[in-house]
């Protein structure tokens, strides 16, 4: 099933990791967290998608209008462990040109940090 | 002071149309300025979603509302916007009419009491022209967004196409794994929520999910899917891709909520399988699938079918070949497969242990690489490509990767394909080491020939206690106490072990098993573990034999300064029961039984040189001539007298 596996804080970055289909469910969910961060003042946000195989074009266009969001408050939306279709489809859809992309959560960390 | 820079820069900020009016009515405000904007049309403020300012929904009814509208208000219109909105309009603003294709959308009003009419039009007319130029831009960017949201959809249906296929012709995963990433691929790029694929069981007729995404497996655990009825039927008859929409009727698509894709998998022109996806899912829930939906989904799933044949032949052949690999794993023989271009196609387990190779290195390549410490192995290869018959070799070395030597039984076949051409070679063999090994353990206790008969015909070997008839024989050396004490130990030894190999090598040569030796005393069976038409002849064969050889021994000694022996020796052939006799700790395969001691006691009668043989062994004798009745012996254990014949060896040689 789909779902938020675990939301952590990590010096002011919001770190969301999922599991399952990304579609439009997991999407709102995902967008519904974040706005309740960001209502607290967080701006930084990764989701970690090691545990999600598969994404729609719904639940990518919901990541785009959350980094619309964030794009308005000066914050930034990144991704990490990325299956390949995932990426593919992002990259498809645009999404890669407005948010950064890592390959692991620790290298996402320091860099982000 | 208002200057069309900054109002410029104002407008620039912000995205929607509405903040962007909310702040350029707070700027002119502050510099005395009366702004207003009026939306002339329903569309047009939902679709700028203008919410803050007036909609003159009933404007139309005022025909000068469609000409363009420009400078000071006069006053026909100013009575009539009056009465269209309660904004305190002043007589002396300016106003100007925004057009977008030709057709007003909306107005903007500019009032100020320091300002002249020169300046509030310029103001008026620029903020016009901004706004004319904003919708403009706009409408262009949505349907650049919408040309390329169509476009993005197209690729990531072409994505899913490319993926689907790589995915068909792919030969390393199992079909289950298959199928559940087809079923994912098909989900996401139809933006279904849910599905399953359902393959026909060949053996009940009933249709099993092999896989499903977003749907409660167990709700159909119980449940018998068969075409007789439901989507399946409606597959079955059309055989073609449907769209479901009264999903609530049928057990299949029941958990939908809006509705779903069906395409059917054929073969050989009927139904072995289908694909539901269900829920079409949108920012705003679910929706239903299309005819532009059905017409991809049908696309997809068509490669689908077309593939399912080749998908269950190859994973028939991968059982197949799993099955084959497992019997060739299980047997002893070696299997080496060479092909027509010398690289090696096939190595099983036996061949990989003979040679101490890695499955890895092997298979792939060449053999003159794989065998480069065996050219005479390679010869022999070389021999069979060339004179394309069977070479069959026995006992031939060959050197294993960590320089061992081994023993095989060779057999090198040509291989032909089904047009008789000549495909590769095969090597066959059969490692010797291990029965090497047993021979020489075993031919210290038994002749070479029983070995090599025991090995070859397996069930001729008959352990276990039991009854058999059996010839046994006793030979003891006479006085050898009283003459071992007059010699030292080393030489005892010496001339015991010598008397013992000449007695053995003649044993061993009538096939004779040595059963033990108690001090200077042999006892050997005849019969065991091999039962021949002659045992007791063989027997004595062995025993006159063993006398010859004897005088033979007796002149070596003698030469060595050493001591004669002198032996009798008793024969008796009857039942005896025979198995592993002893405890846990130790145990020996041995005879016992009356017989048994029968012959014991007869070999404990005969004098230096004689042989003593029972009434069973005189019978079975072809040539009696050297044997001479004697007295019937009386022994324990025994009631009456035994008859008993008797052969008195002459000296052979001069010693």
């Amino acid at each position: 099933m789909s779902k938020i596996l675990n939301t952590e804080e990590s010096n002011g970055l919001v770190i969301i990791s999922t599991q399952g289909y990304l579609n439009k469910d997991l999407g709102e969910e995902i967008q519904s967290l974040a706005n309740n961060y960001i209502d607290k003042g967080n701006t930084k946000f990764l989701i970690n998608l090691s545990q999600s195989n598969i994404v729609n074009s719904i639940g990518a266009s919901i990541m785009i209008e959350l980094i619309e969001t964030l794009q308005e408050i000066d914050g930034d939306l990144s991704f990490c462990e990325l299956a390949p279709i995932i990426e593919k489809t992002f990259n498809i859809m645009g999404l890669t040109k407005y948010c950064k992309t890592f390959k692991s959560q620790s290298e996402a960390i320091e860099a982000l940090g | 002071m208002v200057s069309l820079a900054d109002i410029n820069q104002l407008l620039s900020k912000k995205r929607n149309l509405d903040s962007k009016l909310i702040q350029l009515r707070e700027y002119l405000g502050e510099n005395n300025l009366d702004f207003c904007f009026f939306s002339l049309s329903k569309t047009f403020s939902k679709r700028f979603e203008i919410s803050n300012f007036a909609l003159l929904d009933d404007y139309h009814q005022y025909s000068f509302f469609q000409d363009k509208q420009f400078g000071q208000i006069d006053k026909d219109t100013f009575k009539k916007l009056k009465k269209l909105s309660n904004f305190d309009l002043k007589k002396k603003g300016v106003i100007s009419t925004i057009f977008f294709s030709k057709k007003p959308v909306a107005l903007i009003y500019l009032f100020s009491r320091k300002k002249k009419l020169d300046q509030l039009n310029n103001i008026c007319q620029y903020i016009s022209f901004y706004i004319e130029s904003f919708i403009r831009e706009f409408n262009l960017q949505s349907k650049f967004n919408d040309k390329n949201n169509i476009l993005q959809g197209k690729l990531l249906e072409i994505e899913s196409i490319f993926k689907i296929t790589e995915l068909l012709n792919s030969h390393n995963q199992n079909q289950k794994d298959l199928y559940q990433n087809i079923l994912i691929y098909i989900i996401s790029t139809l933006n279904a929520s849910k599905g399953m694929i359902l393959i026909k069981n060949t053996n009940s007729g009933s249709y099993d999910i092999i896989t499903s995404m977003g749907i409660d497996d167990d709700s159909f655990q119980k449940k018998i899917i068969r075409d007789t009825k439901g989507v399946l039927r409606d597959l079955k008859n059309s055989k073609s891709t449907i769209i479901v929409d009264d999903v609530k009727n049928y057990t299949l698509t029941n958990f939908s909520q809006a509705n779903c894709l069906a395409s059917p998998i054929i073969s050989q022109k009927n139904l072995h399988g289908a694909i539901i996806i269900c829920d079409k899912e949108t920012r705003s829930g679910y929706s239903s699938f299309d005819q532009l939906d059905l017409r991809l989904y049908d696309n997809i799933t068509k490669k689908i079918s077309l593939s399912f044949d080749n998908i269950v032949l190859l994973e028939t052949l991968s059982e197949s070949k799993k099955s084959v690999d497992n019997i060739m794993s299980s047997i002893s023989t070696g299997i080496i497969q060479v092909n027509i271009l010398g690289e090696i196609d096939y190595i099983n387990s036996s061949a990989l242990k003979v040679f101490n190779f890695d499955k890895d290195q092997v298979v792939g390549n060449h053999y003159f690489m794989i065998f480069e410490k065996n050219n005479n192995l390679i010869s022999l290869i070389e021999k069979t490509e060339e004179s394309k018959e069977i070479i069959f070799e026995s006992n031939f070395d060959v050197t294993d990767n960590k320089d061992k030597k081994h023993q095989i039984n060779l057999t090198i076949s040509p291989v032909f394909d089904e047009n008789e051409n000549n495909s590769g070679v095969v090597l066959s063999f059969e490692d010797l080491s291990g029965i090497n090994k047993v021979k020489s353990t075993f031919k210290k206790y038994v002749s070479e020939s029983i070995v090599d008969e025991l090995l070859e015909n397996e069930t001729s070997l008959e352990l276990g206690g039991s009854e058999k008839e059996v010839c046994v024989l006793f030979a003891d050396i006479r006085g050898f106490t009283a003459l071992s004490e007059k010699m030292e130990a080393s030489k005892v030894v010496y001339v015991l072990n010598n008397y013992f190999q000449s007695m053995i090598d003649v044993i061993f040569k009538h096939n004779g098993t040595l059963d033990k030796i108690i001090g200077d005393e042999l006892m050997v069976l005849y019969g065991v573990p091999l039962k021949t038409n002659n045992d007791p002849q063989n027997a004595v064969k062995s025993a006159i034999e063993m006398l010859f050889s004897l005088d033979n021994f007796n002149k070596k000694m003698k030469s060595e300064g050493l001591p004669k022996l002198e032996i009798g020796i008793g024969i008796n052939f009857g039942n005896v029961v025979s198995g592993n006799i002893g405890s846990d700790q130790q145990m020996n395969y041995t005879v016992i039984g009356d017989n048994v001691n029968l012959a014991a006691r007869l070999c404990s009668n005969a004098k230096p040189g004689e042989i003593i043989i029972s009434n069973s062994v005189y019978n079975f004798l072809d040539n009696k001539s050297k044997f001479v009745k004697a007295e019937p012996l009386s022994v324990k254990g025994k009631s009456k007298p035994i008859d008993n014949w008797v052969y008195k060896h002459k000296i052979s040689i001069k010693l």
